[in-house]
């Protein structure tokens, strides 16, 4: 299975090596201090020239002609005022391509400063020893996260294409669409025309165990290749022209596909005309002007045949109308088996009904922090020396943004205090209906979590959310890193140094049916979870084991510590050995041809660092001589 | 529960621009939608607005702001209305197989239309407040569904779906009404009906129509126009019965419990998610091919022989 996951990491001292173990066992070091003066860097010339054509326009302009203007009406008939109020979404919405074109600037020149010193390049990066090439990797994959988030999701993600290929981080072709999805950023090649649907994640890293490798090559996507949702592919992997992947079509790393078909599975497989117009629900004449596209390309021909298709279709209009008829038979529940009752299938923690009365709790809260931020800024525009004013625009920003979320956090906790004091929180199966009390109060926690959290998250550092999730109830220390995932806020309890990839999903509660479960999870130390992963209630993780992309576990189920699971349901795949495994020998995996070959690659560490791994291996073969 | 920082979620409005002067619509939508906010930051300056005593104005700021924030949403929503409602004039949207190409005149309305409905959808997720903008959206823009209904945690289609109340759509899941496959677009009506638990990571696939008291297990897949029966657990890729759903009934809070044993349970997933055919090389499939031709041939050798001893007696 493919696994994906972000960098996380604090400065702690190393782990204490224990003598049995020949593997260097040292946690990755992460430099902030690096990361805060570049985000700074970033951060300020984003903001500071939008913040001054801004001002200058409302000062100049807005303040004057139209705040100044005391009747209503001659806002609309005297012209100046009205050719100011009419200006006024122009200038906003100027000032935010401005800010996103500096954003791509700065990346830009920082990117190729870091490419210099450091030029990325493919190979696998030990994880275990200090290196240039991985400290300069993790500031790249830190540089681009701000101005992704922000062209993502922001109001123009049309333009997101441009970024990466602007600061030169990944080539994208013409006519190419990409949706929103959790990597896609760096060192990827894709072709013209190509649809790379919503949740694809084609991850050019990814981090295999906390002591192990990042392997880090480039993906090939050929020209008109369509990912149609949730494709996960891992670094290496060669996508040829023509490829179709249908929704879930997943390959591991060194994945190679010779194109001109389609593709479906988990992991993907060819798939032949039958089957294509079984899932598609297409005919042979649909796919027969898939094959021939280049002459469809015709206005007149595509309304001719539209035309006829109509007048076609009227004849057999109704088809798949019902829906199993309704049979009322009443069920015993004593006669019900264990099997029938047992929760071996996975579903989700989404909150499942929407209360509009949960508003009388947001208000206030949104009141009082919106009232810090409001003090700021009258503070903060008390003095009208515009010089300073403007120039620490982005800092006042930055500052006002973590003004709110902290007193957002703060007033938050204080309900939640109140609201466990009247319900205290317990594990067990409740009904989810209205009128439950255990339903209701696991409802309102949620949701009030959710105010703080959110903010976080879509502040710039999403990292911090660590601070909401401790402060709310989650056991874990700032080592764990899951910004990136769908994480409950409580009966969760974390380990040292866990990583969790992303789109993942943490719950401890869970629906099925009409009841509510809610049962804690326990992560223990350097835990590692893939990508788009869901681990369910009653899960308990061993310490150092691993979990694959695309897994779920299920209820009550106790992964043992090191190994690696994949699977769904997860299940033993072979013992977690990723420090001591071959960083120099890849395996590929032919999709068409259904074979598996491997290649000799060079490890990206620095040249005096080449001797720690060799030793290594020295060392392994001795000690393997001496068994014998 | 909380989202990821890389994803925006709710509604899904794709991003595919067949042309670009579609982005004019969208400029428009834009600037239509802030000049309310504006006059209603002026009338709010004119009132409280004052030199010396600016405490009114700065205290009553975050309410302007949670009220301005409606008020754009809900004109972006009044104005995009209006312009959807001209050009599905123009153009009605049906379902079908399109082609994607520029030249396809459905491909490009497809595209107009999920272009003009982006920004009141962006803004009404943008709230902090989950899920009652978006559902107005949903409302608005012709999706039958209910108020309650929790539908953000994924991506949702915003137009030919269908749903009942009570759906609750899991974390990432993906409920599509239009899917690109390969020089395809394939446009299909999704009905979704009451009580329906769609899982995290799922994909429900245009044309897909699931019944009363459904649930479809994470990461599993539905094909297009495919049909779940009601009252039945689905998994796999592609989605298949998996076992009768008695999670409705009532009473059962002592009763329900978990799985300890794994393995028996991968044996019951193996049937319904597709086997893993490359783990087994090609010879030897063939060979275990062979073997039970043979067998099935010494079975009936025997037989014959048999009859044949029979007939002598």
């Amino acid at each position: 299975m493919v696994k994906m996951s972000e960098e996380a990491g604090d400065t702690d001292s190393p782990n204490s090596n224990d003598s049995e173990d020949e593997v260097i066992k040292e946690e990755v070091k992460m430099h902030y201090h690096v990361y805060i003066t570049l985000f700074a860097l970033i951060f300020y010339t984003s903001w500071v020239f939008a913040g001054i054509l801004f001002f200058y326009y409302v000062l100049q302009f807005f303040l004057p002609n139209v705040l100044e203007t005391h009747n209503f009406l001659s806002l609309f008939t005297e012209f100046k005022s009205l050719l100011s109020l009419l200006a006024m979404p122009f200038v906003l919405i100027g000032c935010y391509l401005l800010h996103l074109f500096f954003l791509a600037l700065a990346t830009r020149i920082l990117w190729k400063i870091t490419e210099k010193i450091s030029p990325s390049k493919e190979g696998i990066i030990p994880r275990n020893i200090r290196s240039k090439a991985a400290n300069y990797y993790h500031i790249r994959s830190f540089m681009i996260k701000y101005g992704k988030n922000s062209f993502a999701k922001g109001v123009f993600p049309w333009l997101s294409k441009w970024y990466y290929n602007f600061i030169g981080a990944s080539k994208m072709g013409r006519g190419t669409t990409i949706e929103e999805s959790i990597v896609n950023d760096k060192f990827l090649e894709i072709g013209d025309n190509c649809y790379i649907g919503v949740d694809s994640a084609f991850g050019t890293h990814v981090v295999e165990g906390i002591f192990g490798n990042i392997s880090y090559f480039k993906i090939k996507v050929g020209n008109n290749v369509t990912a149609a949702t949730s494709n996960l592919f891992g670094p290496g992997s060669e996508i040829h022209d023509d490829s179709y992947l249908l929704p879930w079509a997943s390959g591991v790393k060194h994945t190679l596909t010779q194109g001109n078909n389609f593709y479906w599975g988990l992991p993907l497989r060819r798939i032949f005309k039958r089957k294509i117009m079984q899932y598609l629900d297409i005919s042979p004449n649909d796919l027969e002007k898939n094959e021939n596209i280049e002459g469809y390309r015709d206005k007149k021909l595509l309304k001719k045949l539209k035309t006829e298709e109509r007048i076609n279709n009227k004849s057999d209009n109704d088809k798949g109308q019902l829906i199993a008829e309704l049979t009322d038979n009443q069920i015993d529940i004593h006669k019900l088996t264990d099997e029938d009752l047992a929760i071996d299938f996975t579903t989700s923690s989404a909150i499942s009904r929407i209360n509009i009365k949960f508003l009388a709790l947001y208000l206030p809260i949104f009141f009082l922090s919106g009232f810090m931020v409001a003090i700021f800024w009258y503070w903060y525009l008390l003095d009208e020396n515009w010089v300073a004013i403007l120039s620490f625009l982005p800092l006042a920003l930055f500052g006002s943004i973590y003004f709110f979320i902290l007193a957002c956090l703060l007033f938050s906790k204080l309900f939640l205090i109140l609201i466990n004091l009247l319900h205290k929180p317990r594990e067990g199966v409740f009904k989810a209906e209205i009128g439950d009390n255990d339903f209701e109060f696991w409802k309102m926690r949620t949701e009030l979590r959710k105010l703080s959290l959110w903010f976080l998250r879509n502040s710039p550092f999403p990292w911090t959310d660590v601070i909401a999730f401790k402060l709310f109830g989650v056991d874990m220390d700032t080592s764990s890193h899951l910004a990136d995932t769908w994480c409950d806020g409580e009966f969760i309890k974390f380990g040292r140094k866990n990583l969790v990839g992303q789109a993942a999903v943490i719950m401890s509660s869970m629906i099925v049916g009409k009841y509510l479960l809610i049962r804690s999870v326990i992560l223990d130390d350097y835990v590692m979870i893939g990508t788009h992963t869901t681990i369910v209630p009653g899960t308990i993780i061993g310490k150092e084991t691993m979990v694959g992309g695309a897994c779920t576990t299920t209820v009550n189920q106790v992964l043992e510590p090191g190994w690696i699971y994949t699977g769904i349901p997860a299940t033993k795949f072979k013992p977690n050995k990723y420090a001591l495994s071959h960083r120099e020998i890849l395996m590929k995996r032919d999709v068409d041809k259904e074979r598996k070959f491997e290649i000799e690659h060079e490890v990206n560490i620095d040249e005096d660092k080449r001797e720690l791994i060799k030793a290594k291996k020295i060392n392994q073969e001795k000690k393997e001589s001496e068994e014998i | 529960m909380s989202v990821p920082n890389t994803m925006r979620l709710g509604p899904f409005t794709p991003t595919v621009l067949v042309k670009k002067r579609y982005l004019i619509f969208y400029f428009f939508l834009i600037w239509a939608s802030i000049i309310p906010l504006l006059l209603e930051f002026w009338v709010y300056w004119r009132l409280l607005w004052n030199d010396t005593r600016p405490i009114h104005f700065y205290t009553f700021l975050p309410l302007l702001a949670i009220l301005m924030y409606v008020t754009i949403v809900f004109a972006a929503i009044f104005f995009a209305k209006i312009l959807l409602v001209i050009v599905n004039v123009i153009h009605h949207p049906r379902e079908g197989v399109f082609l994607r190409t520029p030249e396809d005149k459905d491909y490009r309305y497809w595209s107009l239309r999920n272009t003009i409905k982006r920004w009141p959808i962006w803004l009404a997720h943008r709230f902090p407040f989950p899920g009652t903008l978006d559902n107005i959206c949903f409302k608005v823009f012709g999706v039958k569904t209910k108020i309650s209904n929790s539908l953000f945690e994924g991506w949702v289609d915003t137009e030919f779906i269908e749903f009942g109340k009570d759906v609750v759509c899991g974390q990432g899941a993906i409920i599509q009404s239009a899917v690109i496959i390969g020089n395809l677009l394939i446009i299909r009506k999704t009905i979704i009906e009451d009580d329906v638990r769609i899982g995290s990571h799922s994909i429900v696939m245009p044309g897909t129509k699931i019944g009363q008291k459904c649930i479809l297990a994470a990461n599993s897949v539905t094909t297009v126009g495919q049909v779940l029966e009601r009252e039945w657990i689905y998994a796999g890729i592609p989605a298949n019965k998996f076992k009768k759903n008695y999670f409705f009934e009532d009473g059962l809070e002592d009763k329900i419990g978990g799985v300890e044993d794994v393995e028996s349970l991968r044996e019951k997933y193996e049937e319904i998610y597709i086997k893993r055919y490359d783990e087994m090389k090609y010879k030897e499939r063939k060979e275990i091919k062979k073997e039970k031709k043979e067998e099935e041939k010494k079975r009936l050798e025997v037989e014959y022989d048999d009859f044949d001893d029979d007939f002598n007696i």
